[in-house]
């Protein structure tokens, strides 16, 4: 019992500092307001003004009033200036659901000597801060299988409530669900696991058309492999070992493995239009914050998203 | 085995140190365990195939450590002994055992006879002869004994009390051997050397030639006294001693009848091998001592012996002219104060009348009293005096202008009233020299001075006396100093002041050299020693009670002779040490004098046998060996465990172990430094700031509030006297009386927060320091608002209960609240009060001093000599000067009269430039009659 509970002493000491840390980066980015990725006239809810007339808060033009209408949309005041009827037309503003899955898993608690951080601790500031960013720009966020989708300005309160009251076991990639297709999926996760294991998590998330991007968290240690000399290497989650002889002829070999590793999820993802990228915990956080950022607001407007509609419509 | 004295009970077992190559090769090929490493990607790794697995080696110095600890394993097994029974070899020849017997021997006394006891009965086993020669015994002959009768000998020798010159008795011992012939010597030696000792061990390896010799070493060192002095403070005696490591030890002084007086501690850093302790008593308990001894250790040696040439006398010292300590050059005082304090305790008769001085003297039955330039006494005085020096009182008179105008019978000679003066503009005489001390004086045997010139002097008439009396000549044959033994007592003029102003006497080395010679002429003198007026040949003293070897006193031995009463140089068998002469006032002999020294003995360029007293009995080493072995194998078990856990990586990093431990030596002794480096840096850009630009300064009191209130305070401050006076500031600085230096501020501000912690009696003493350099504390309580009503309601705010706190401790002046004509209301505006925030607080400064006459109290501004070196309020100075960083003020005024924060900052004007003008303003005064005069 005592590693689990290691474990868990570690996880809960990791969402308290993610917690303060998410905040002071969030803070330092603007406001993150997502373009809605695909446009369907059907779908009319939230707070993002979409620049044309729909459900909304805000003031967006006067026009003639259509003979049918009830007589309560008249705009009296305007309709006073001339002889014309004219009723008042709000902003449509909408808004859709962000899933950001932080990996919480043993393998996650890992940081080698060079790093200040663990994964685990990136992970979760990084999903944090996000949350913040895309709940303050209008969004609404959820974490799979542990959250419901919420705007709540108090989000990173939330998730770490959640999390903190989490009793599961931690799995290593986000358990499959179904996403709606307007969905967006954030996975931040180490992705050491078999390659079919990853395969069938994509193919379940990414089944109902949901877009998403698979941020992969390593250790510096875990790029470079800086071991020399007779060494054991363990697995945290499973405890298999493997013992190395000198542990410094192994490194060509482990760092192609690695870039093997790395291509065929990005093979994967590329295959599904999703994002891949890989943050070493030894860069800042803000930087793979900027890279989501970007990465999302790109992926609406350009062409991708056209084809994407195209594909999953 | 050659050359050590160690021996193996099973040599055969140490064949199993051939084992040792097998025992290496194994443990190169014994891989150390795997270091365990979390890896998350581990899975990966399955997938790599797997390479050669070549077992990284062992490190060589582990392997190294493994095969020392399997070697000490096997030379325990063979049975190692240390130092097996030395001594005597297995020939027949007699047996000829020396031993040191002089004071150096005792404190080791009962070692060297136990070794000599071993070495005889070793010699009864052999049946052969011994030869014991103890090495003080130069006159008797040496003979061969048998072993029965060489061990009763062996126990009549006991050490003795004088240092023995070991070369003295090699004649006998040479004579000995030439008829012995054949011969076996062992020499039990105390190591220490007294002067001829490697004159005794060339003689001692020509005189033994081929025969064997064994050297027993190793006895502890012995302590000794010399050089007792009594100084001016205390009294002191060297310790010796001839090797050794860093001790430490207690020296006991006894008085004469043996009850202890005091203890002192000596140290011997390093191997040292001489030190001192001091005994820091009065110096009448002082007197008393008799008998200066080491504690534990017991020799003649380490016994020093004090006679009444040890005691300081008290000389009385009054001087006729008394307002003389205004310039100290010029007073007799301090010139006899200067020459008699080495060697007597200097008691000033400054205060008061000479008379009242002389008799308080001869209250305190002074041995000796010096009168410099003393005129007339009183007939009571006189009276006493007499009585005085008929008992034994020593009276020293100088002459000068109130001398030579009086007249009394308390001179040697008549003298002619008036003096003469040689070389002033209306003589044709140059100044004179001295010219001889009279052979018969106190001041035989002293040098003459050339250099000492006299200009003026009082004359003795002529009479057919003079001679007898004149102690001292001139070279125109008239007297320099004149005195005579009258009863018991001496009386003494010099014939010129006990100052400058006469002759340059006083200056000389000869003047100390003089009264040290009448100074030994007073008190505690039953016999006159060498050197009193009138004693020509030296008288004889009996030995009294004299000191054996072991440094306890017993009745004088046969041999002793009596000696002559002047006799300083260190004990001989003739003069052994101890107490000489009548028992009320005896001479001590000491075993060394006072410029002796200790040397260790270096028989090393002597060709022998070592042998050592304490581990003369066989030591078998297994214990040892085996434990070291166990160390061994616990370290290696550790280095192990550590390489497993991860040091390994840095160890290999590093390639070499031994490079990386001393990087990390280095390291870590290099990463002190550098915080020291850093500190002391902070510390000069501190001072650098501070003396860069006139600043005020603030205590910062840690409350945020408040500190922020004082910074803006004080910063207004600033920005008004820059604004209205020539005083441009720098920026106000925060300081921490306990750790930063005041001395840079003209002026600190102090706000005192109620219950605040006193100060560090440390802090509190750089504050004192602070304030008596000159510095200025200006202390606001800031709460005279809330002031209890009634009387002395304002000194019972809580503020100021805890300023009485902290003030408690420091050495505060009189205070009285700001006069209306202190100068501290005139240095810059002309203020009545000094508000702050509030108006009904009282300043309070240093008092004045009171003067009384109408000149100074028709002065408008009275400054005292400095300024006041503490200033305290409660009107809250600071919270009125205050200024938001847009101009405007931070908090408002008790009053609401908008001329009250105008008259706060003048007050705050006027403070800052009394501490930096100080009574500047107070003697502007006199600036319209300064002008008048430099008008005409």
């Amino acid at each position: 019992m005592a590693a689990p509970d290691k474990n868990e002493a570690l996880e809960i000491t990791a969402i308290r500092r993610a917690d303060g840390e998410s905040r002071t980066l969030a803070a330092s980015l603007p406001r993150l307001v997502l373009e809605a990725r695909r446009i369907a006239a059907n779908v009319i809810h939230g707070l993002h003004g979409r620049r044309r007339a729909g459900a909304g808060e805000n003031f967006w033009q006067y026009r003639r009033f259509v003979s049918g209408e009830p007589a309560a949309r008249v705009d009296w005041r305007r309709s006073a200036r001339d002889d014309h009827l004219y009723g008042r037309e709000q902003e449509w503003e909408a808004s859709h659901t962000v899933w950001i899955w932080p990996d919480r898993s043993p393998s996650m608690a890992f940081a080698s000597r060079e790093a200040r951080d663990s994964k685990l601790e990136r992970g979760l500031i990084v999903a944090f801060a996000l949350a913040e960013l895309l709940v303050a720009g209008g969004e609404r966020v959820g974490i799979p299988g542990l959250m419901n989708p919420t705007a709540s300005r108090a989000v990173i309160d939330k998730m770490a409530q959640a999390m903190l009251h989490d009793d599961a076991t931690r799995a290593s990639l986000p358990p499959s669900f179904v996403p709606s297709a307007l969905a967006e999926i954030v996975v931040l996760s180490d992705f050491w696991s078999p390659m079919p294991e990853i395969r069938a998590m994509l193919a379940g998330l990414s089944s109902s058309g949901a877009h998403g991007t698979l941020i992969q968290v390593v250790d510096p240690a875990e790029e470079t492999f800086p071991y020399s000399g007779r060494v054991e290497f363990v697995e945290p989650e499973g405890g298999e070992t493997i013992t190395a002889g000198r542990a410094e002829s192994w490194m060509n070999d482990y760092v192609a493995r690695v870039a093997l590793h790395r291509d065929e999820i990005r093979a994967e993802t590329n295959r599904l239009d999703w994002l891949f990228s890989t943050h070493t915990t030894s860069r800042s956080a803000a930087e793979l914050l900027l890279f989501l950022h970007g990465g999302m607001m790109v992926s609406k407007g350009g062409t991708r998203s056209t084809v994407k509609v195209g594909r999953s419509a | 085995m050659m050359g050590l004295p160690l021996t193996f009970a099973q040599p055969l077992l140490l064949l199993g140190l051939l084992s040792l190559p097998v025992l290496w090769w194994l443990l190169r090929v014994m891989p150390p365990r795997p270091r365990r490493i979390e890896f998350p990607p581990t899975r990966l790794l399955f997938e790599i195939a797997p390479k050669e697995e070549t077992p990284s080696r062992t490190p060589w110095w582990l392997t190294l450590i493994r095969l020392a600890a399997a070697a000490l394993l096997i030379i325990a097994a063979a049975g190692p002994i240390w130092n097996p029974a030395t001594g005597l070899g297995a020939s027949n020849a007699p047996a000829v055992i020396l031993l040191d017997d002089g004071w150096s021997s005792a404190a080791s006394w009962e070692t060297r006879i136990k070794a000599a006891d071993e070495l005889i009965a070793k010699a009864d086993n052999d049946r052969r002869g011994v030869a014991l020669v103890a090495l003080s015994e130069t006159a008797r002959d040496i003979t061969l004994l048998p072993a029965g009768t060489a061990r009763v000998a062996l126990r009549q020798i006991s050490p003795k009390p004088w240092s023995v010159e070991r070369v003295e008795t090699l004649p006998a011992i040479e004579r000995f051997l030439k008829s012995t012939g054949d011969a076996e010597i062992a020499w039990l030696t105390d190591g220490t050397d007294t002067g001829r000792g490697s004159e005794f061990l060339e003689g001692l390896s020509k005189t033994i030639g081929e025969r064997s010799l064994t050297i027993f070493e190793g006895a502890p060192a012995p302590l000794a006294l010399a050089a007792a002095e009594n100084a001016a403070a205390k009294m002191t005696v060297k310790v010796l001693r001839p090797a050794g490591r860093a001790s430490v030890g207690t020296v006991r002084a006894v008085d004469a009848k043996g009850s202890p007086i005091g203890e002192a501690r000596f140290v011997f850093t390093g191997s040292d091998r001489e030190t001192e302790a001091s005994f820091d008593l009065p110096v009448e308990l002082r007197n008393d001592i008799a008998r200066l001894e080491i504690a534990g250790e017991r020799s003649a040696g380490a016994v020093q012996l004090l006679d009444k040439r040890w005691r300081r006398r008290a000389v009385g010292v009054v001087s006729g002219a008394t307002s003389d300590t205004a310039q100290p050059l010029l007073a007799a005082n301090f010139y006899l104060a200067r020459a008699l304090s080495p060697f007597a305790d200097v008691r000033l008769g400054d205060r008061g009348a000479p008379q009242q001085a002389i008799a308080q003297f001869l209250d305190q039955k002074l041995p000796m009293i010096v009168m410099a330039d003393v005129g007339t006494l009183s007939p009571e005085i006189r009276e006493r005096l007499n009585t005085w020096i008929e008992q034994g009182g020593v009276l020293v008179r100088f002459a000068g202008p109130r001398l030579a105008q009086a007249d009394d019978d308390m001179v040697p000679v008549k003298l002619r009233r008036g003096g003469r003066t040689l070389g002033g503009s209306l003589t044709w005489e140059k100044p004179q020299h001295m010219s001889a001390f009279a052979g018969d004086g106190p001041f035989a045997g002293l040098a003459v001075p050339k250099d000492i010139t006299v200009s003026r002097q009082v004359l003795a008439e002529p009479d057919a006396a003079l001679a007898t009396k004149t102690w001292a000549l001139l070279e125109d044959g008239t007297p320099l100093v004149t005195g005579e033994r009258r009863a018991k007592g001496v009386v003494a003029l010099f014939h010129v002041g006990a100052d400058m102003r006469w002759s340059d006497l006083p200056m000389s080395g000869s003047f100390v050299e003089m009264l040290r010679r009448i100074v030994d002429m007073s008190g505690y003198t039953s016999t006159p020693g060498a050197g009193a007026a009138g004693e020509g040949a030296v008288e004889m003293v009996a030995p009294l009670r004299t000191l054996d070897g072991f440094g306890a006193f017993g009745p004088p031995p046969s041999t002793a002779k009596p000696m002559r009463a002047d006799y300083r140089d260190r004990a001989t068998p003739e003069h052994p040490p101890g107490l000489y002469g009548p028992a009320e006032g005896p001479i001590a002999v000491n075993t060394l004098a006072a410029a002796d020294r200790l040397a260790a003995l270096d028989t090393s360029a002597l060709r022998a046998q070592r042998a050592t007293y304490t581990n003369a009995e066989p030591r078998d080493l297994r214990g040892i060996l085996l434990a070291s072995s166990l160390a061994l194998f616990l370290i290696d078990a550790v280095i192990v465990a550590l390489l497993g856990a991860g040091l390994a990586a840095l160890l290999r990093r590093w390639r070499a172990a031994p490079a990386s431990l001393a990087l990390a030596l280095v390291f870590a002794l290099t990463t002190v430094s550098p915080s020291q480096v850093r500190a002391d840096a902070a510390s000069d850009d501190f001072a650098m700031r501070a003396v860069s630009q006139t600043r005020l300064a603030y205590v910062v009191t840690g409350n945020a509030d408040v500190d922020a209130i004082v910074k803006s305070g004080m910063a207004g401050l600033t920005l008004f006297l820059a604004q209205r006076t020539a005083l441009e500031a720098g920026d106000p600085v925060g300081v921490d009386p306990a750790r930063d230096e005041l001395a840079f501020f003209p002026l600190i501000y102090w706000p005192v927060m109620p219950g605040a912690a006193k100060p560090s009696q440390d802090t509190l003493n750089r504050i004192d320091a602070y304030m008596k350099q000159g510095g200025t504390v200006l202390f606001d309580t800031r709460d005279a608002v809330e002031a209890p009503p009634g009387e002395n309601g304002a000194t019972q705010t809580p503020g100021m209960l805890t300023l009485r706190n902290i003030l408690s401790s420091l050495d505060v002046p009189e205070l009285e609240p700001v006069p209306r004509e202190h100068v501290l209301t005139k240095t810059f505006y002309l203020l009545r009060d000094f508000p702050g925030r509030y108006t009904t607080g009282q300043t309070w400064v240093e008092t004045l001093p009171r003067s009384d006459d109408d000149e100074a109290a028709s002065r408008p501004a009275h400054g005292g000599d400095g300024v006041s070196p503490i200033i305290i309020t409660s009107n809250d100075l600071v919270g009125a000067w205050a200024l938001r960083p847009d101009g405007q003020p931070m908090l408002p005024v008790s009053g609401g009269d908008m001329r009250q924060r105008e008259f706060a900052f003048r007050a705050g004007v006027n403070i800052v430039m009394y501490t930096l003008t100080g009574n500047y303003k107070a003697d502007q005064v006199h600036a319209p009659a300064l002008i008048e005069r430099l008008g005409q």
